[in-house]
């Protein structure tokens, strides 16, 4: 059609704004559906990040007011020369990577599991049991977990020391502080990840299976060759979320660790968090932006990873 | 042989039933405290039955901050309902829009944009959210908590995904019959809808009443709280009160618990459709 029009160039020819408008006009009860969806995007996600950007780029003093002070990098350079700040960076990283690996992989063995008719009869309790942690909400559990983790009465240490085995310093030191974040975390995340594996590891195709079964390959021969293959898009999509949830990672610290015990769960959003609660607006969104960064760089590379292996 | 195939499941069997029960041990811990004073706690942390049913926490928790508990429990229905309500409306309607013509000038944006808000970390988007609030005047007011809480990932991709797996053939034709696009989306694709929509409402519910920082930060003050925040605020107050914060804290839960265990197919399904590549 444009091309038609291109043709006579004389002629009236709508412009492209007018060829846009018409477009909009045809479909105008479409854009209407859009409109308070999108008019919810802009004004609580979009303009807020945006605002957040913005401030990273100014005084800390004037960040709110109306003749903000623009400082350029300063903030960023502030921030990446603060030792507390990469160390809490490396932290948030090593937090994640730990905790993307073991979901993952606890996830896919549980769903392996209940994926065999061996635990059939029992499915449904064991994944409404593996699910309700992730439904319910997080300020009541993780404030129970902290309590359950409590040297004196807390349930954890007593039921080690009745079993027979050392206890567990939760969150009174820095290690098992912050292996006791990796170990709550793990019971309120996994349900969803092994729901997801579950429900692909259904949909599987039977025939593969079935020949490489005649061919003599045995469980685990098939798990490793025939299923994990065709669960690349729910790995893929998996350590999406999980990536995504884990360097994010802000309630379990808030609630259970206040990031101590001296730094040694201050992951970057609480980090950051206080750093808001000082009033030091600059440098809480510069390192509110540097997470956004590699948050998106992270997922980008997933997704192209995921991409690639598809089109095989 | 035959021993050995009659015990390896009845083994995984067990072993699976063990690890369900200490998935489900933190919430039975939760209501057995609730009941127990610090003082029974400390003599015997593992014991699996109250020594009494006493209510003294629960009556403690009449006034929390200086509230009446009823506001909260008030404060948390009505904005998760609405939240809720105002959620599945407008990403019901703005999914199908974007799938219906994905390719209209401002579309790819809106849907780029939204992709964006999902992966900002979230607690963060709450500090300039609030000068935002500000900005347009709607900072502890429940239209402010609302609409910001109507703005949730999950409930969009389920809803892109129930459009997709939704025959082509079915709205063409209805085009091709004269329908507008108003009408194929009431005649057409909302009649088969109806599940859906019930699914996304309850997972909303769901992720609506757990909520706290953007609560927290939005209420101007603690009568706007919901029941996660007021507990969030007694968590923080130190020299707190073991008993009082086990009580709040299975009141908070125990909604969700019943409601989940009455509607867990169709929850962890619903879950999974949002979570499906695509």
């Amino acid at each position: 059609m444009l091309t038609a029009n291109s043709a006579n160039a004389g002629a009236l020819q709508p412009g492209p704004v007018m060829a846009w408008m018409l477009l909009i006009w045809q479909h105008r009860v479409l854009y209407l559906m859009l409109l308070p969806f999108a008019a919810l995007t802009l004004t609580f996600g979009l303009w807020p990040i945006a605002l957040s950007i913005l401030v990273s780029f100014t005084e800390n003093q004037t960040a709110l007011s109306d003749a903000a002070t623009y400082v350029g990098l300063e903030n960023f350079q502030a921030v990446i020369a603060d030792p507390e700040f990469r160390h809490s960076l490396s932290l948030t990283l090593l937090y994640t990577a730990l905790s993307v690996v073991l979901n993952l992989s606890l996830a896919l063995a549980l769903a392996l599991a209940l994926s065999g008719p061996t635990l059939k009869r029992g499915a449904t309790f064991y994944k409404l049991a593996l699910f309700m942690p992730v439904v319910t909400p997080e300020v009541a559990t993780f404030i129970v977990w902290k309590w359950m983790l409590n040297q004196d009465f807390g349930a954890v240490n007593a039921a080690l020391s009745s079993l027979g085995l050392p206890a567990f310093a939760g969150t009174t030191k820095a290690d098992s502080a912050f292996i006791a974040l990796v170990i709550v975390e793990l019971w309120h995340h996994v349900g969803f990840y092994t729901v997801v594996f579950l429900t692909n590891l259904q949909l599987l195709d039977a025939s593969l299976d079935e020949a490489a079964r005649m061919d003599g390959a045995g469980r685990a021969r098939r798990i490793w060759s025939i299923w994990i293959p065709q669960l690349r898009p729910a790995i893929a999509i998996n350590s999406l979320y999980a990536l995504i949830s884990f360097l994010k990672t802000f309630t379990a610290v808030i609630v259970i660790t206040k990031g101590g015990p001296n730094f040694a769960t201050n992951f970057v959003s609480y980090y950051a968090y206080t750093k808001f609660d000082l009033a030091q607006y600059g440098k809480a969104t510069a390192m509110a932006t540097i997470l956004f960064v590699i948050v998106l760089a992270l997922t980008l590379l997933v997704h192209l990873y995921s991409e690639r292996k598809d089109y095989r | 042989m035959s021993a050995m195939r009659r015990l390896g499941p009845l083994i995984a069997n067990l072993a699976m039933t063990a690890l369900a029960l200490m998935f489900l041990y933190p919430f039975y811990w939760l209501i057995v405290s609730s009941f127990r004073s610090q003082e029974a706690m400390l003599v015997n942390p593992l014991r699996l039955m109250p020594e009494s049913f006493d209510l003294a926490a629960y009556t403690s928790i009449r006034l929390v901050g200086g509230v009446p508990i009823e506001v909260y429990s008030f404060n948390s229905m009505l904005i998760t309902v609405l939240a809720t309500v105002l959620a599945v409306a407008t990403t019901a309607l703005g999914a199908y829009a974007l799938y219906r013509r994905p390719h209209l000038p401002g579309f790819k944006f809106v849907q780029f944009g939204f992709l964006l808000t999902m992966m900002y970390p979230a607690m963060l988007l709450v500090i300039p959210v609030y000068l935002v609030m500000f900005r347009i005047g709607l900072l502890g007011t429940y239209a402010g908590l609302v609409m910001f809480l109507a703005l949730q990932p999950i409930l969009f991709l389920m809803f892109s995904q129930f459009f997709r797996s939704i025959p082509r053939d079915l709205m063409d034709s209805a085009k091709m019959d004269g329908a507008s696009e108003w009408q194929v989306l009431t005649r057409v694709v909302l009649p088969i809808a109806q599940p859906v929509v019930n699914t996304v409402f309850l997972i909303g519910f769901l992720l609506n009443w757990k909520q706290w920082l953007p609560i927290l930060v939005v209420a101007a003050s603690p009568d706007r709280y919901t029941l996660p925040v007021a507990l969030l605020a007694m968590n923080t107050e130190y020299g707190i009160n073991f008993q009082s914060t086990m009580a709040l804290a299975a009141l908070t839960t125990a909604p969700i618990v019943v409601l989940f265990l009455l509607t867990q197919r169709r929850v962890i399904g619903g879950f999974v459709a949002g979570a499906v590549k695509g």
